[in-house]
Parts: C-alpha cells; sequence; structure tokens
C-alpha cells in the first residue's frame, strides 16, 4: 500500500495543475448540487415540518348553523378515523374596505371566534402581539410570516359595513389557513355568525379520496346540506410547492440541470485524467505493479483533490443555499414555515460527489488495469489509418498555412481524445446555452409581473377613508393627467365585481380605457380586447371557472346584462381577476368612473416630480410609484444567475481541463516540431487552430441543442404560458458570444500547455519526455 | 551550405560554452570547431554531456556562458523565432527515438520540414517521396509512425532530417534504439551522405560506428572535450 500511496502521492505532484483542475470541478460541482438538492428539498419538506409542528388541519369544514347545531357538531370528533377535531367556532364572512395600509386586512375577510390560539389541532402561532381577550379586539392571519415586521399594523382599527370597529391586537399566522382573521368567542356571537367552523385531522388524509372518504363518514349523523365548505390541507400544500409565482418549477430545472452537468463534467475530467496516464500506467505496469495496485493508485489520485474538492463546495454550497433560497421563495405565502433544507442534503452531497468521482475513474482504470503494460505504453500513440488518414492527406496538401492545415488535421488522427474534448464542449456550451435562455426568459417573466419604472398610478381620494375627494370628474381628471408635462400613456381602470350568468363565483373584472396596458403583451393566447363585449383572463380565471377562449358569457352587474366573448389569455395571474374595456362597463353601468389610473412617463422623466404635480393639481389624488424595478425581478435573476453562474464555471473547467490535458499530451510533438523549425508562432497557430475548430464545431452542436432544450422546458415545465417574446430569447448577439465563449475557452485551455511549450526551451521539452 | 564546404570552412565554432542545469553542470568550457564535409562522432560515457552538446549546437538550448556559431550565426543573438528559421535552413536532426511526429503518415513526417518553410504541398511532398524510395521505405509512405519498425522509422527520421539539405546533420545515438541490422544500414546511410559533402556530426556510444563513419573523434568527459583525434574512416 506505501508503494501506492507514494506513487500517487508523486503523480499528484508532478500534475499540479491537473489535481487543482479535479479539485475546483468537484468543489464548482459539489456546491451546485448542494443547491440545486436543497431548492428541491425545501419546495416541500419545510410546509410539512410548519404544519405538524402547528397539527395543521387536514381539513378546515364550515357549517351552516342553521343545519347543524353546535352539540352535533361537537360530537363528529369522536367519530371513527377522526385523530383530533376544534370546534365548533362561529364563522363570519366581512368586507372590509381599505383603510389602512395593511393588505391582509382588506377585502371580504373569515373571521372565526376561537378563545385562543392552541387548541387540539390548528395551533396558531402568534407572530407579534397578543391573542383577542375582549370584544372589539381582532388577531389577523399572515400568510407570510417572514414578510417585513410591520409594528404599525397593531393597534390599527378596521372598519366594516355591519361590524363595530376592531383593534388589531395580534398578528398569527395559521398554517391551515383556518381564518384570515380572529376575535373572542363573546365578540363572535355578537355577530350572530351563520356559519360555524370544524377543524378535523384525520388518520388517513394523504390523499383526496381519503380526506373525502373522512368527510363523507363525518357528515354521515348530519342533517344533510349541513357541510357548506371544506379545504383541504392538499390544496395548501399544493400552493406552497407551485410558489404562486410559477418560477420554481424552472428553478426546479435548473436544479436538476446543474446536477447532470456537474455529474458530466466530473465523469469527464476524472476519465480524462486516467486516459492521458495510460503511458503511466504501462510504465507502472513494467515495473511491476499489479493490476490492483494501478488502479488504486488512480483512484487515489483523483480521490483525494475530489475529497478536499467536495468539503469545501458542500461549505461553500451551505453559505449559498440561505440567501439563494430567501430569493427563490420569496412572494411565497410560506406562514411559518422556516424555508431552508435538511441537513441530508450536503450530507448526501458530501459523500456522493467523492464516490461519484471514484467511479467515474473507477471504468477508465478498469480499462487500463485489463490493458498490457505494452498496449498502454503505446496507447492513444497509435492512430489507425483509415478516414482519418484521407482527411490528413487531404489536408496537407492544402493551399494553407501548413500550421493551420496540421491545426485542423490533429483532431481527425484521434477521434477517441477528440470525442471526449468535443464532449466536454458540447455539454458545457450546451448548457451554459439553456441556462442563459432559462435566465433571461424568467427574468422577463419576473419583470412583467412588476410595474416598470416611470409608472405611476394615480388614485382617487375616498371620503369613506377620510380622504379629500378630487374637485375633478373623471374624464377630467384623465385630460390633467394627461396634460402634465413628461406622460407618455394614460390608462385609466376600475375593478367591479360582475356575476357571470350561470357561474357560482364572481369575477373582478379590470375595465379599462385609455392607451393599451403593457398587461396586452402578456396575451399568451388570443388577443388583447379591442371593443366592447370581449374579455380577457388569466387561465387560473378560466379553468376555475370551465371557460375557454372563445366561449360566451353573460354578465351580471345591478340588474342589468351585457354579452361578452372571451378574447384572450394571459401568461398567469390571479383566478379572480379578468380585464375588459370601458364600452363593456358602460353596458352594465352608464355613470361608472374609473378610480385607478395608470400613468406611464416617457424615459427619463423623474415620478417624484409628477407625482408632486399631480397633487398640487388636485389634492384629491394620490400617486404612487415604486422607484426599484422590481424586486422579484432581481431575486429570480439572482437565483437564475447563481446557478448560471455555478454552470458557466464548471463548464469552462471542464473544456479548460479537457484541452489541457490533450495539448500536454503534445507537447514532446510539440517539442520535435521546433526542433524542425517550427516558429514559436507557427506552433501557436497550429495548436490554436486545433482547438478553435473543436470549439467551434463543438458550437455548431451545442448552440442549437441548448435552444432546442430550452424551448422545450418554457414550452412544458411550469403552469406558465410564456408569450413568445419571453421564448425568443436568443438574439443574433447572445448566439455569437455563446459560440465566442465556447472557442475562447477552448483556446485559453490549449493557450496555457502551448505557449508554455512554445516558451521552454525544446532540448527542456524532448529531456522531460 | 556549398559555399562553406567548398573551402572547407569552420561550420560549427563553439567557444568556453558551459552549460549548467541548477547545480548539474552538463557542459563545462567546451571549444570546438567543425569544418564544412566534416564527419565527427562524439564519445564518451552517459551523461557526460553529449545530448547538451548537440543542443548548442542546434540552437534547442542556450548555454549559460560562452557562444556557439554556426554558418556564421551567433546563435546566442538569434531570437527563438529567428532559431526555428536557423534550424529549418540550416541543421537536420537525428534523434535515438526517431521523434515522428504519430499522427502523420510518413510521407507528410517528413514533407512537413519543407512545408514550414512555405514550400508547396506538391513539391515536398515529391521531394519527400525521392527521399524515402533513396531511403528505401518508400513503400511505407501512408504508415502512421507506430506501424513501422524501428530501422523504418529512423530511416523516415532521417529523410526528415535532410528534407531541407540542412548545412549540418546532427545524430544523436541514431543506431541506439535499432538492432544491429538496421543499425548498420542506417550507418552506411549516413556514411553515404558524408561522401557527398553532407557535414555530420554524430554521437554515439558505439566504437564501430564513430570510427567507420567520421573521420574525426571526439572523446568527451565530464561535460569536456578530453581527447580528439582522427579515425579510420571518413574523408
Ligand atoms: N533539461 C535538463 N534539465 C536538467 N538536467 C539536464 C537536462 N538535460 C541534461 N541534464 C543533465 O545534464 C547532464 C548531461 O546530460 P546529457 O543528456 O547531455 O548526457 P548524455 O551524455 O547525452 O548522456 P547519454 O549518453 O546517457 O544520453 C546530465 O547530468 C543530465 O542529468
Ligand atoms: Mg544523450
Amino acid at each position: 500500500m506505501s508503494a501506492v500511496w507514494r506513487t500517487a502521492r508523486a503523480a499528484v505532484a508532478r500534475r499540479r495543475v491537473q489535481t487543482l483542475l479535479i479539485g475546483l470541478v468537484v468543489l464548482c460541482c459539489t456546491a451546485t448540487a448542494v443547491l440545486a438538492l436543497g431548492l428541491l428539498d425545501a419546495a416541500t419538506t419545510p410546509f410539512d415540518r410548519a404544519f405538524e409542528h402547528q397539527r395543521g388541519a387536514h381539513v378546515v369544514a364550515s357549517f351552516d348553523a342553521a343545519k347543524a347545531n353546535p352539540a352535533a357538531l361537537a360530537r363528529t370528533a369522536a367519530r371513527p378515523g377522526v385523530q383530533a377535531a376544534a370546534g365548533p367556532f362561529g364563522q363570519v364572512v366581512a368586507d372590509f374596505p381599505r383603510t389602512t395600509d395593511i393588505p391582509e386586512a382588506e377585502g371580504p375577510l373569515t373571521i372565526a371566534g376561537r378563545a385562543g390560539p392552541g387548541g387540539p389541532v390548528d395551533r396558531v402561532s402568534v407572530l407579534y402581539g397578543r391573542w383577542a381577550r375582549a370584544p372589539g379586539e381582532i388577531v389577523l392571519n399572515l400568510p407570510a410570516a417572514d414578510g417585513p415586521r410591520r409594528p404599525q399594523a397593531l393597534g390599527a382599527r378596521l372598519t366594516a359595513p355591519g361590524l363595530p370597529p376592531l383593534t388589531v391586537v395580534g398578528l398569527a399566522s395559521s398554517m391551515s389557513r383556518s381564518a384570515d382573521a380572529w376575535v373572542t368567542p363573546a365578540q363572535m356571537a355578537a355577530l350572530r355568525p351563520r356559519a360555524v367552523q370544524m377543524l378535523y385531522r384525520f388518520e388517513e388524509a394523504a390523499t383526496g379520496p381519503e380526506l373525502r372518504a373522512a368527510m363523507a363518514a363525518l357528515s354521515d349523523g348530519l342533517p344533510a346540506g349541513a357541510l357548506a365548505s371544506a379545504a383541504t390541507h392538499l390544496a395548501l400544500r399544493q400552493a406552497f410547492a407551485d410558489l404562486a409565482a410559477a418560477y420554481l418549477p424552472l428553478l426546479t430545472v435548473f436544479g436538476v440541470l446543474a446536477l447532470l452537468v456537474a455529474v458530466l463534467i466530473v465523469a469527464g475530467v476524472v476519465s480524462g485524467a486516467v486516459v492521458s496516464g495510460l503511458r503511466h500506467i504501462g510504465v507502472l505496469k513494467a515495473l511491476g505493479f499489479t493490476p490492483g495496485q494501478v488502479v488504486a493508485v488512480y483512484l487515489t489520485m483523483v480521490s483525494v483533490p475530489a475529497a478536499i474538492g467536495a468539503a469545501l463546495g458542500a461549505a461553500a454550497g451551505a453559505a449559498l443555499a440561505g440567501p439563494v433560497l430567501r430569493a427563490a421563495f420569496q412572494g411565497v405565502d410560506a406562514g411559518v414555515a422556516e424555508i431552508g433544507f435538511g441537513g441530508w442534503v450536503p450530507g448526501v452531497c458530501l459523500a456522493g460527489m467523492p464516490l461519484l468521482v471514484a467511479a467515474a475513474a473507477l471504468v477508465p482504470a478498469l480499462r487500463a488495469r485489463r490493458l498490457s503494460a505494452a498496449a498502454a505504453i503505446s496507447a492513444g500513440s497509435a492512430p489507425r489509418p483509415g478516414r482519418g488518414l484521407r482527411v490528413q492527406r487531404a489536408l496537407g496538401g492544402a493551399r494553407l498555412p501548413r500550421p493551420v492545415s496540421l491545426g485542423l488535421g490533429l483532431p481527425f488522427a484521434r477521434p477517441g481524445r477528440t470525442a471526449m474534448t468535443m464532449a466536454a464542449i458540447v455539454v458545457g456550451l450546451t448548457s451554459v446555452t439553456l441556462t442563459t435562455g432559462l435566465g433571461v426568459t424568467m427574468a422577463a417573466f419576473a419583470a412583467a409581473d412588476r410595474p416598470p419604472a416611470g409608472q405611476v398610478g394615480v388614485r382617487v381620494g375616498e371620503a369613506a377613508f377620510g380622504e379629500n375627494a378630487p374637485r375633478l370628474d373623471d374624464r377630467r381628471i384623465e385630460a390633467l393627467l394627461r396634460s402634465l408635462p413628461g406622460v407618455r400613456q394614460v390608462t385609466a381602470k376600475v375593478f367591479r365585481q360582475v356575476r357571470l350568468a350561470g357561474q357560482a363565483r364572481r369575477g373582478d373584472i379590470n375595465f379599462q380605457r385609455g392607451d393599451t396596458s403593457p398587461l396586452a403583451a402578456q396575451v399568451v393566447q388570443g388577443r388583447w380586447f379591442d371593443g366592447p363585449g370581449q374579455i380577457v383572463a388569466p387561465p387560473a380565471f378560466l379553468s376555475q371557472r370551465g371557460l375557454a377562449v372563445g366561449d360566451r358569457i353573460t354578465l351580471l352587474l345591478n340588474g342589468r346584462r351585457a354579452e361578452a366573448r372571451i378574447v384572450g389569455r394571459l401568461m398567469s395571474g390571479d383566478a379572480r381577476f379578468a380585464w375588459a374595456s370601458w364600452d363593456t362597463l358602460t353596458a352594465l353601468d352608464p355613470r361608472a368612473s374609473a378610480d385607478t389610473y395608470e400613468v406611464r412617463l416617457a424615459a427619463g422623466v423623474d415620478p417624484r416630480r409628477y407625482a408632486d404635480a399631480v397633487r398640487a393639481a388636485d389634492p384629491g389624488l394620490h400617486p404612487s410609484f415604486s422607484l426599484e424595478t422590481g424586486t422579484t425581478a432581481a431575486t429570480v435573476v439572482g437565483v437564475a444567475g447563481v446557478f448560471t453562474a455555478l454552470l458557466i464555471a464548471v463548464a469552462a473547467l471542464g473544456v479548460f481541463n479537457t484541452v489541457l490535458l490533450t495539448t500536454r499530451e503534445r507537447r514532446r510533438e510539440l517539442g520535435v516540431l521546433k526542433s524542425i523549425g517550427m516558429t514559436p508562432r507557427q506552433v501557436t497557430v497550429m495548436t490554436v487552430t486545433s482547438v478553435a475548430a473543436q470549439g467551434a464545431a463543438g458550437a455548431l452542436i451545442a448552440i442549437p441543442a441548448g435552444m432546442l432544450a430550452h424551448r422545450l422546458i418554457v414550452d412544458n415545465v411550469g403552469i406558465v404560458e410564456f408569450p413568445d417574446a419571453m421564448k425568443d430569447v436568443f438574439q443574433p448577439s447572445h448566439l455569437v458570444a455563446l459560440a465566442l465563449a465556447g472557442v475562447v475557452i477552448a483556446v485559453l485551455g490549449a493557450l496555457a500547455p502551448a505557449c508554455s511549450a512554445a516558451r521552454l526551451t525544446v532540448a527542456a521539452v524532448l529531456h522531460a519526455e | 551550405m556549398s559555399e562553406a564546404e567548398k573551402s572547407g570552412q569552420v561550420l560549427v565554432d563553439l567557444a568556453g560554452v558551459r552549460k549548467e542545469y541548477g547545480q548539474a553542470v552538463a557542459l563545462d568550457g567546451v571549444t570546438l570547431q567543425i569544418r564544412a564535409g566534416e564527419a565527427a562522432a562524439v564519445m564518451g560515457p552517459s551523461g557526460c554531456g553529449k545530448s547538451t552538446l548537440l543542443n548548442m549546437i542546434a540552437g534547442l538550448d542556450r548555454p549559460t556562458a560562452g557562444t556557439v556559431t554556426v554558418a556564421g550565426h551567433d546563435l546566442g543573438r538569434l531570437g527563438e523565432s529567428a532559431l526555428a528559421l536557423f534550424r529549418r535552413r540550416h541543421i537536420g536532426m537525428i534523434f535515438q527515438f526517431f521523434n515522428l511526429i504519430d499522427d502523420l503518415p510518413a510521407l507528410d513526417n517528413v514533407a512537413l520540414a519543407a512545408q514550414l518553410t512555405g514550400t508547396p504541398a506538391r513539391t515536398a511532398r515529391a521531394r519527400a517521396l525521392d527521399l524515402l524510395g533513396e531511403l528505401g521505405v518508400a513503400g511505407r509512405k501512408d504508415a502512421y509512425p507506430a506501424t513501422l519498425s524501428g530501422g523504418q522509422r529512423q530511416r523516415v527520421g532521417v529523410a526528415r532530417a535532410l528534407m531541407n539539405r540542412p548545412a549540418l546533420l546532427l545524430a544523436d545515438e541514431p543506431t541506439g534504439a535499432l538492432d544491429s541490422r538496421s543499425g548498420e544500414q542506417v550507418m552506411d546511410l549516413l556514411i553515404d551522405l558524408n561522401q557527398i559533402g553532407q557535414t555530420l556530426l554524430i554521437v554515439t556510444h558505439d566504437l564501430e560506428l564513430a570510427t567507420r563513419c567520421a573521420g574525426r573523434l571526439i572523446e568527451f568527459a565530464d561535460g569536456q572535450v578530453v581527447g580528439q583525434g582522427a579515425a579510420g574512416a571518413g574523408r
């Protein structure tokens, strides 16, 4: 064993660059793998952990108080299959107008009456403040616990028609989403709830059918129609994994891809190291090393740097994971789930990478084991005549400078070695093409969700909120906004809740007039509306109502009706919302007026100055704008960027390493060529031509392959349908840059050994061989 | 070549050449002259600096001290590129282990030397084929070095060295890796070449080769010339 160890150590010392490269590649790959697996793990397990910690409700059921009395409901807790139950809690839904800055306190809220956050099911976590103790107090549910702290929310007063004023005394988070807010049971009783809430945990709750069966068994003893609705934990879980915004699937693809490429490149680099050591292996055998010892030497040579690289990589990956995951899960209603991943992730990577490396080394090492010493010594130095010869002959006679034709011919002389280099180039460049493409698509997607810079929203003040009403009427406001300097476009809008004939769910339709909203660019099927009676909606709106583009619907509002047709489907969006033109609203409500105006400013116009001008012109107008161009865009691009950077590093190292190895093998030949009069310049020209040709050929394969893979992924992954503009991300300049990158990396990998060979005196090169 | 040869001028002139590799002294003040048309053999124990001497003369390495002048060029004054051009024009080298380009067939190995100087492929190949024919290996012109026997490889190596009609042919143990028959053939070849005026400097362990090929024996030990004398054969 000591002979093996000593030989391996000596070999490592002689191949410092190669050893360093193996270590670096394994480092980058391990970091990538930790991030990728971490992302996949984080997408599911934190929810489970937090949900179990709160003893989350498998079903949140709401019953008609008129049909089921509290005693009967309480008895359902004892029914077979029920593990635990909480309730009955009175439940009302109240529509809160916007009176505060708390988004969670706006719109229709489900309020439950509970004496405390604890209990057998749905142990709500109180994040700020305390639970409600007296009538007039309310606790709000925060769908995302790790959002910005909002201490000013405590003490806020909420008012809604038909309710006494309520003071916010606490902010809490329920993983079961059993309610949007809670009050004391006494306060609830005063509100005369017509619904009662029960929270259940079941023995069998893993699938939809199991849950349905459990609920059926449970409502058996209750009067028919008592159960009004039931929400399952499966939907919540799904929502979490789906990540509301649809880019997690893409991030997952990134992760899987990174993992795959990492594995391929590690395998390539390692087997390259072994193959290039064949002559050395032959000598070892000639010296009397047993085949087993030879394998051991080679495994040791690659495993030592691999183990060090894996350790550093796992540490780097774990360090990167925090910010990357936080960015990836931004905007997800995580409740109190802590975004993170299990300790097994770095553990598996730490153990797996060196194993993988050893496996990759084992294949060629075993081949070397079988090889006779003589064959090993001459391995790789016996090109077979054949097609290669014909190409060589043709090139040797071509009217090209000899160094150029020599360089072009080299790849043909050694198909095996050429295949190895090309494989590294193709894998690397394909993945870089794919990831940069995905990065651009995701950036475009994230950016589309955010108001672009230079957009000012102007809201009409409402007396009900204690604001000044504007002096001007709707049309005059629009004219005013258009007349102020720096304006490019103005769209006037109002949201109206409209009933759809034959549908239980209402829809919030945004009626618009003026300039076409930028949202029009996100239509993926059909088109944006261009006249009355036309509706554009996101996929969720349509699927939840069984609608499709082309379908006719009837809109009902205030006793009037209007016929409409769905003319377009958006890329993504909320299931409540749809869009239509102003004329459609006029048919339903002739006196409707806009309450919001979307103003897009010309490039370079300061939104602050515009907002000041608006306020000065009419104090009843409330302009708002955001100066940053979308944090989601930045973070998504950041996450994609981390993976892209890692992949580029891995790919570049892989190509660099392969070219380095093959060129280094050629050093003796370079020495010979110099001895017969090749100038250093000619040596460089030859080497660069050779790898540049391979780089260019690799680019020809890899770039279309990467583009195809990108198209397949954006067409099939996730719940988003990307508009063509977001799919056609490969600009000619982007492609040229990619091709150049491939060639440049290959050339860089060749230049280092070629230059050192060109710089070295011939005598030294020949002496060393 | 012809000019120098006609007058029997000094073709190679080493003055106080010293070469150190770190602590090791490979050449320790060598002063030596070789005239055009001469055939000289360098002999000496292993590691005494013979190959280093050839490398100095071919401009493959630079001396630590002293000057090397070949065909009127002070090699110390030439840059790397100029040295390459100098080698093309004036030097042919034959190696113990052939040093053919593995990836090129025999013919192209030979033609390459001329093509590097810009000779068109056709002309270069025609001359290469002639040379291979003269050396008796024309039949293997399309073979890759790995499939040739040692003797055949060395003949291809000689052909390559002669391709540019060098003023000086340097041979480092040309028969060292060959069996005695092949070695003899290569030896005869070198003698013939010298007979038609080729200046020759051979490094060898083989006393018979030295005495048969060379007109002058140069004895080397510890990086120094320790003796010189006329040998039997040669001119
Ligand atoms: N490139 C080099 N780097 C370091 N040392 C060298 C180098 N080339 C030669 N030497 C040393 O210089 C000395 C002379 O070497 P050289 O190859 O000239 O000997 P030689 O006479 O040709 O021997 P042999 O007959 O065995 O070929 C030796 O000690 C050798 O180790
Ligand atoms: Mg020697």
